[in-house]
């Protein structure tokens, strides 16, 4: 941790930590408390750094779940919505988190159990549909190359969630779910009415219901065509 | 056929291991003969038992295990012979069909029936006691290794009280620490288990489970890094006595001691770091998760949610600064040559070399070995490998096997001998029995 809290925004710039902290959260990734130091060290500028993003056109925002991200609200710095992808495995991931059996290993979970439990939740079909929607558009579909193409998709979803901060890929087959995940949760956290909840992160700049970019986004995919 | 390595290699082990097929299949009614066997020797002091109290014993726990099956005297004959074939159980009588026989059980099955009788677990209470004890012990090898005057001495009063007792010592304490580390996956699954069933309700549980465990194994890691700490003191001014009176066979011993020892301190050590870890996640799941959201409904919702996602989606939004692009310089656009290698003339004409022969040599040379009276394969290999260039030999060993597997007529036993050939290689025995007649 660093020794003190800092004074002026000179002394946060002028910390070690400022850099990487910096780069990450432009990048989009979610730093929280498993990120030891640069976590500590945003905590201690949380004050001045606030201000200091805030003329970039962004709100550096702490959940209480103990992580932090930066938010875009003006155009100066560069944002995008997930992907269809990465939004099924993150919400799929967050119900892991919440699931007291996860705890049992210290929220490390298998790839194999976020696979099943995606294929519980909206059966094959509609995976396929969702996740690879150029194929089901061609109507019938060999079911054991659509399997291999979603598990290809959700393994591309897994390493871009990774790099924001939402799970670490321990290795081929564990992944350790980080408290970030939660923000898939935002809409459903309250009791109150699911589109209020939407409707209010729409305004404030968390969420978008317009897939527009989206599809812009998935032409552009980094997504590959598995091999047949 | 390979080289000497020595007894403890593991490749060699495990070599050893497959070859002779060695696995275990116990079924339930097994291990619960076993069980009562074992318990049975304990409480009366048998050191056998005859074939009638073995299939007596066998009987009740079949009542026990599968009431009513059939023939239980049938399956008690199965059952004894099953466990002879895996080395659960032994005869000891020597008698063969003179009479019937009197078994033992092996160390083996007894190591099985401990594992699940015993219930060891390493507590503030046992590590004292073997603590205490194993520091009274070193400091007795310390005090006879400061006397000890000639290599007997240095072997009976150090190595050996060092290789049998300390070791026997460290072991009891890593045994119950792999006994703890039981207890510890026990209360993770207890934990989940209590959140699952009761949720909001089994909070204070959870962290009464949390907080004794975390208690249990500070203590336990004081007392290792202290004792521990006392222990390499000890054992290495063993060693430096060791050293100094030149007894190899002492120094090696109190190596592999110390080793020992820093193996149960790390223990300690990183079980408190993996446990530091598991602690903070399920203390910050408790608050975050259980705290905020008491009646489970949160989980629900975000089922529904995901559920109906592809008919009403949401796209969350993240931060996308694209990375600084750092510019080549400029350069003029260089023409590069096309890949060319100089025109010369490629073909050479053949040469004279001696002719290689070394493969028909090795049959003809075989056949030579076996008509002048070697009987056994290694005896064969031997006579016909000086004859060959060094650098061949280890290949030439499985063309002379073959050699003499087509040329001659061979035996082998079920565990054939390793047999030394030359100074540097072995290979697995056959008898030889004069050449095969075509």
């Amino acid at each position: 941790m660093s020794a003190t809290t800092f004074h002026t925004l000179e002394e946060a710039l002028g910390d070690e930590h400022y850099p990487e902290v910096d780069l990450a959260l432009r990048r989009g990734r979610h730093i929280g408390r498993d990120d030891g130091t640069m976590y500590e060290y945003l905590v201690d500028a949380q004050a001045l750094l606030e201000a200091f993003y805030r003329r970039f056109g962004c709100e550096l925002i702490q959940q209480s779940d103990g992580y932090f991200y930066l938010l875009p609200s003006g155009d100066r710095l560069g944002r995008r919505q997930l992907s269809a992808g990465e939004m099924l495995v993150g919400q799929t991931l967050a119900l892991l988190y919440l699931d007291p059996a996860t705890l049992q290993h210290g929220g490390i979970i298998g790839r194999e159990s976020l696979l099943q439990r995606l294929s519980a939740l909206l059966g094959t079909d509609v995976l396929v549909r969702t996740l690879d929607p150029r194929r089901a558009r061609r109507g019938k579909y060999d079911e054991r190359i659509a399997a291999e193409a979603v598990r290809t998709k959700v393994g591309d979803a897994l390493r871009r969630l990774a790099d924001l901060g939402f799970v670490d890929v321990l290795d081929d087959t564990r992944l350790r779910l980080r408290p970030a995940l939660m923000r898939f949760a935002e809409p459903v956290r309250g009791l109150g009415d699911r589109s209020v909840a939407l409707e209010r992160l729409v305004r404030v700049g968390e969420v978008v219901l317009d897939d527009g970019e989206q599809a812009a986004d998935e032409d552009a995919s980094l997504d590959e065509e598995p091999t047949p | 056929m390979t080289s000497a390595p020595p007894s403890n290699d593991p490749n060699r082990v495990i070599a050893s291991l497959a070859r002779d097929q060695v696995n275990l299949d116990l079924k339930t009614v097994d291990l619960c003969f076993l069980a009562g066997l074992y318990l049975r020797a304990d409480k009366a002091a048998l050191a056998s038992f005859e074939e009638d109290v073995l299939i007596d014993m066998f009987e009740q726990v079949c009542d026990v295990v599968e009431p009513g099956a059939e023939n239980p005297r049938k399956r008690a004959t199965h059952a004894i012979q099953r466990l002879r074939e895996q080395r659960m159980l032994a005869r000891v009588d020597g008698a063969g069909i003179v009479r019937a026989g009197d078994y033992a059980l092996t160390t083996l099955a007894a190591a099985v029936v401990q594992y699940f009788l015993t219930d060891e677990a390493l507590t503030r209470e046992s590590l004292t006691l073997l603590t205490g004890t194993l520091s009274a012990q070193l400091a007795e090898v310390l005090a006879a290794a400061k006397k000890a005057t000639d290599t007997e001495t240095w072997k009976s009063k150090v190595s050996g009280p060092l290789r049998v007792t300390v070791s026997e010592l460290v072991s009891g304490i890593e045994r119950r620490q792999r006994g703890l580390d039981a207890q510890q996956e026990e209360v993770q699954a207890e934990i989940a288990k209590l959140l699952q069933s009761d949720w909001f309700s089994a909070v204070d549980r959870c962290q009464l489970l949390l907080d004794t465990t975390t208690s249990t194994l500070s203590e336990l890691n004081e007392i290792l890094l202290r004792d521990t700490h006392l222990f390499v003191a000890l054992l290495l001014e063993i060693q430096g006595l060791a050293t100094a009176a030149e007894d190899r066979d002492a120094e090696e011993t109190v190596q592999r001691v110390i080793e020992h020892v820093d193996r149960i301190a790390a223990w300690g050590s990183a079980r408190q770091q993996a446990w530091s870890e598991y602690y903070q996640y399920v203390h910050r799941y408790l608050r975050d998760v259980v705290r905020l959201d008491p009646d489970r409904a949160l989980s629900q919702r975000l089922r529904d949610q995901a559920a109906a996602w592809p008919t009403s989606p949401f796209f969350v939004l993240v931060a996308h600064a694209p990375s600084i692009r750092l510019l080549r310089a400029l350069e003029a656009r260089v023409e590069r040559p096309p890949v060319a290698r100089p025109r010369t003339e490629r073909e050479a004409d053949p040469e004279w070399v001696e002719p290689e022969n070394v493969h028909a040599d090795i049959e003809a040379l075989v056949a030579q070995a076996i008509d002048e009276g070697a009987s056994t394969l290694a005896e064969v290999s031997s006579r016909v490998l000086p004859k060959l260039p060094e650098s061949l030999h280890y290949a030439a060993a499985g063309r002379v096997a073959d050699a003499v597997g087509r040329l001659a007529r061979v035996h082998g036993e079920h565990e054939r001998p390793w047999a030394p050939v030359l100074s540097r290689l072995e290979v697995e025995d056959w008898t030889v029995d004069g050449r095969d007649t075509p």
